[in-house]
């Protein structure tokens, strides 16, 4: 079935990319093996245009975009977008219900992120050069972490391990029927926790996912093209305008904590009971007000059932 | 609108019996022409009554005057002078005045009004006819000491004679006033803010009482400086000028300009906007008052101004010393003195400072503006800890005041409810306030709960007080007991709502059009991926069919079987 969700059906697919709607249903207290839809759309990324890529025609008007930063909502209203409803990433989600999950107190050397393209579109870039730049900055352990697509090209794969690095993947991102990619911000986050320090050649989530929980932070080497990459966003020179001081072999590390909290919307992370609602989660519940806890509660089961059945049958 | 003066006139003729209209011109006779009830004996007839005519009718606009005026003539009758009252007041008033007054006269120009309070008060003079023609009938008798004009100079008009102009009735009330003696009138701002708001003002509606068109006459004062002048002119000092809010049908707070110069807190001016009536408005009055307020237009845009003034005494007499309140607030049945540093509740209260900060629901109005529901969040979970720690159950967002750490009540607690839990305490208070957020039209963050109930739901949530419908209910009920209703939405909407509303209704439609045409499109994809499972299935039931048809299958089968039996024999005897 591939990954054509933007122009087929399943237009919120992304929802339910990397496990966010796993760690929101968990937040939420939603007892369901599979997550519910979301009626509304959630930013999946780490994003400086509005929170969507540009041509975020799919997230149909009516629908509330749950986004992590109230630049975003500012930006988005600029360029026509209305119903941003600032909720903070997942991450913080993750956070807030995982304090311990892989804490260990020797952390050691670095996770490099090299950034990554996605389903439709890879990026340019010489992978050998990047790995050379990583052995001459970084003094400590390597450890690589390559997006899936990466990860399941030898090639690439070689040229980070022929340096002596530790190359891993979290996986792919997942669907709602899927399982594999629910335990994706789970892994990262354990992984971030081992290292000292996190760096990429590009800002991206998964640096500010490990300043958020302590890690050093570096941005250097090539940052890479996309194929066609849009000008929206501004290319490399506006991210370097935005955040010189995000830039470097070496960065401040509170300052880069505090760009993180910000980024991630640390401060506007809504109650389980305001997602609940937000998300359209309640709404079976409503006009139902006592018996409706039997009724709500047989529903999951057959619910489960039901995408058994369909994985079943994908499948088989 | 239009038709309800001729229902009046309906009304009066049966009320005085069968009135001769030719029997009588008042203007010449003094006496009422027969058929027309019996006058008491203390009802004056001083030419220009008006026989079929009663200005006590509800509708007919005389300002409904209540505890502020209550209190602002107790502390200026004396009690051993003369008082006039000159035009309709309302019935407490007169009431109040003539139990504390010596000698009491009422000025009234409708005959069936001047009966009727004769017989009520037998102790009262009352002069039924036109104000000009009061001091002629009086053959030179003593001015009084007190002169109360409340309701203003439009009513001391008669139909019986060309309207006189404001300077023209001004000097004639101004020759009542003894020297040393004070004058309370009432004057009606013609750029009040209250006027601003009227979709159709009722002095253009050309109704009975409007013989004469308000609003051409050149000496009618044109601003609190043109008012103080015309007083001057007629031989008055002003001594204290109030601004009355909320409007100039029923003011509820005086506000003396020394008042108005402070920064007034928003405690106080948060409750000087109001919007009672049935009437038709242009825009919602709180935004409108709330920005005079702000620019420090008080006094300028008052939809009323009373001024307290007095007649220089003659030679070396001293003026009679009055203490006037610098303002005067009602709410709901309590009574406040403004004083220079706070408060104090009539009769007898201590003077308290007024809370400072402001009022929580415009601070929830503009997060919800700048769709900072952080800020919503924050303030929504520390109103929720105040009600936990024993806060007022009565409050509502519009009623606190909030400065960033504590909340305070801006008016006086309310009769204490039934005791009930502050998760239902606080779901009330959200719910009145989801009611007047979406009533008004305030832009919001909230896409999917647009009715007020799932708004509330939500609200309590972000507070971290997860609320369900049982407690929704129990929440109105509560709020039907405390007997405030979220007003807004029982009256008619103002002209700036509609268009607000039709907008919203736009975007609505769009974005369910939009919403459906995703489903739609949603829809089709599943049933496309429905066929094309179907088929699936059906080509793996048909390959089954034919597999077991294959003869390399019968044959394991039949070879399985004998196996099978023998395990279960084997089975049988050993169990």
């Amino acid at each position: 079935m591939g990954h054509g969700n933007r122009t087929g059906g399943m237009m919120d697919e992304s929802n339910h990319w990397y496990g966010h709607s796993r760690i929101l249903g968990r937040y939420c207290g939603m007892p369901e093996e599979t997550p519910r839809r979301i009626q509304g759309f959630l930013q999946h990324g780490w994003n400086y245009l509005h929170g969507f890529p540009p041509n975020d025609h799919w997230c149909s008007p009516g629908y509330p975009r749950f986004i992590w930063s109230d630049v975003l909502r500012r930006r988005g209203w600029s360029m026509g977008r209305r119903g941003h409803y600032l909720i903070g990433a997942p991450w913080i989600y993750l956070l807030h219900l995982e304090p311990d999950l892989g804490v260990r107190r020797d952390r050691k050397g670095t996770i490099w992120y090299p950034f990554h393209g996605w389903e439709k579109h890879s990026v340019s870039g010489d992978h050998a050069r990047l790995a050379d730049e990583i052995r001459d900055v970084e003094t400590g352990p390597v450890t690589v972490c390559l997006y899936w697509l990466e990860y399941a090209n030898p090639d690439i794969r070689r040229s980070y391990e022929s340096r002596g690095f530790r190359v891993i993947c979290h996986g792919e991102r997942g669907s709602r029927w899927e399982s594999k990619g629910r335990d994706f911000l789970r892994k990262q986050l354990v992984e971030l926790r081992r290292h000292r320090r996190v760096a990429s050649n590009r800002l991206g989530s998964a640096l500010f996912y490990g300043a958020s929980v302590g890690c050093e932070v570096a941005v250097y080497g090539d940052p890479m093209q996309f194929e066609d990459e849009r000008p929206e966003y501004g290319g490399t020179a506006r991210r370097m305008r935005l955040w010189p001081e995000l830039h470097g072999t070496s960065v401040d590390p509170g300052l880069a904590a505090e760009v993180a909290r910000r980024e991630l919307g640390f401060e506007y992370q809504a109650t389980p009971e305001e997602l609940r609602r937000m998300f359209g989660w309640k709404r079976m519940r409503e006009g139902v007000p006592s018996p409706g806890g039997a009724a709500g509660a047989k529903r999951p089961e057959r619910r489960k059932a039901a995408a058994h059945g369909d994985r079943a049958r994908l499948t088989g | 609108m239009a038709t309800e003066p001729a229902s009046r006139g309906e009304a009066m003729n049966t009320s005085t019996n069968e009135t001769n209209p030719g029997a009588s011109t008042p203007e010449t006779s003094p006496s009422p022409g027969p058929g027309t009830r019996e006058a008491p004996g203390n009802v004056r007839l001083i030419g220009g009554e008006m026989l079929l005519w009663s200005d006590a009718t509800a509708l007919g606009g005389v300002t409904d005057w209540r505890g502020t005026a209550l209190e602002l003539a107790g502390r200026v009758v004396p009690a051993d002078g003369r008082v006039l009252l000159v035009g309709p007041h309302p019935q407490a008033l007169v009431d109040e005045v003539a139990g504390r007054a010596r000698a009491t006269s009422v000025l009234l120009r409708s005959y069936p009004d001047a009966c009727a309070l004769g017989e009520r008060h037998p102790e009262l003079t009352i002069f039924c006819g036109r104000l000009e023609a009061l001091e002629a009938a009086e053959d030179g008798g003593e001015p009084y000491d007190l002169v109360l004009a409340l309701d203003g100079l439009s009513r001391t008009h008669s139909a019986e004679a060309p309207a006189a102009a404001w300077a023209e009735s001004l000097e004639a009330l101004a020759a009542l006033v003894a020297p040393g003696g004070l004058l309370l009138l009432g004057v009606r701002n013609d750029l009040g803010v209250d006027r601003f708001i009227e979709a159709r003002p009722a002095d253009r509606e050309g109704a009975d009482d409007q013989w004469a068109p308000h609003g051409f006459d050149p000496s009618y004062p044109g601003g609190p400086e043109a008012l103080d002048a015309g007083l001057e002119t007629a031989g008055l000092s002003v001594q204290r000028r109030y601004a009355a809010f909320p409007d100039r049908q029923a003011p509820r707070a005086l506000l003396s300009r020394e008042a108005l110069a402070f920064d007034l807190p928003e405690a106080l001016t948060f409750a000087l906007s109001a919007r009672e009536g049935e009437r038709m408005l242009v825009a919602d009055p709180l935004r409108l008052t709330r920005l005079v307020f702000r620019h420090r237009l008080g006094e300028q845009l008052a939809p009323l101004w009373l001024v307290v003034a007095t007649r220089p005494p003659l030679g070396g007499d001293a003026v009679r010393p009055v203490e006037l309140p610098l303002g005067l607030i009602e709410e709901g049945h309590a009574l406040y003195e403004l004083t220079a540093t706070g408060a104090r509740r009539l009769p007898g209260g201590e003077e308290r400072p007024i809370p400072a900060g402001r009022v929580v629901e415009e601070i929830l109005v503009e997060a919800c503006a700048r769709e900072d529901v952080k800020t919503v969040r924050e303030l929504l979970a520390a109103l929720a800890g105040w009600l936990e720690a024993g806060g007022d159950a009565t409050a509502a967002t519009d009623s606190l005041v909030y400065d960033g750490r504590r909340f305070a009540a801006v008016g006086p607690p309310g009769p204490a409810p039934v005791r009930q839990e502050p998760r239902v305490v606080l779901c009330r208070i959200l719910w009145r306030f989801a009611v007047r957020l979406l009533a008004a039209g305030h832009h919001h963050p909230w896409p999917w709960p647009l009715e007020a109930d799932q708004l509330t739901l939500t609200l309590c949530g972000m507070a971290g007080r997860p609320c369900d419908q049982g407690d929704l209910d129990q929440a109105r009920k509560l709020d039907a007991e405390l007997g405030r209703p979220a007003e807004l939405a029982e009256h008619a909407p103002a002209y700036r709502d509609l268009l607000g509303a039709r907008d919203r209704l736009a975007d609505q439609l769009t974005a369910a059009l939009a919403r459906i045409s995703r489903l739609e499109t949603k829809l089709s994809y599943r049933e496309r991926e429905l066929v094309r499972a179907k088929a699936k299935l059906r080509r793996t039931q048909r390959k089954a069919t034919a597999y077991r048809r294959t003869l390399g299958y019968r044959l394991s089968r039949r070879l399985a079987r004998p196996r099978k039996v023998a395990r279960r024999v084997i089975r049988l005897l050993s169990g």
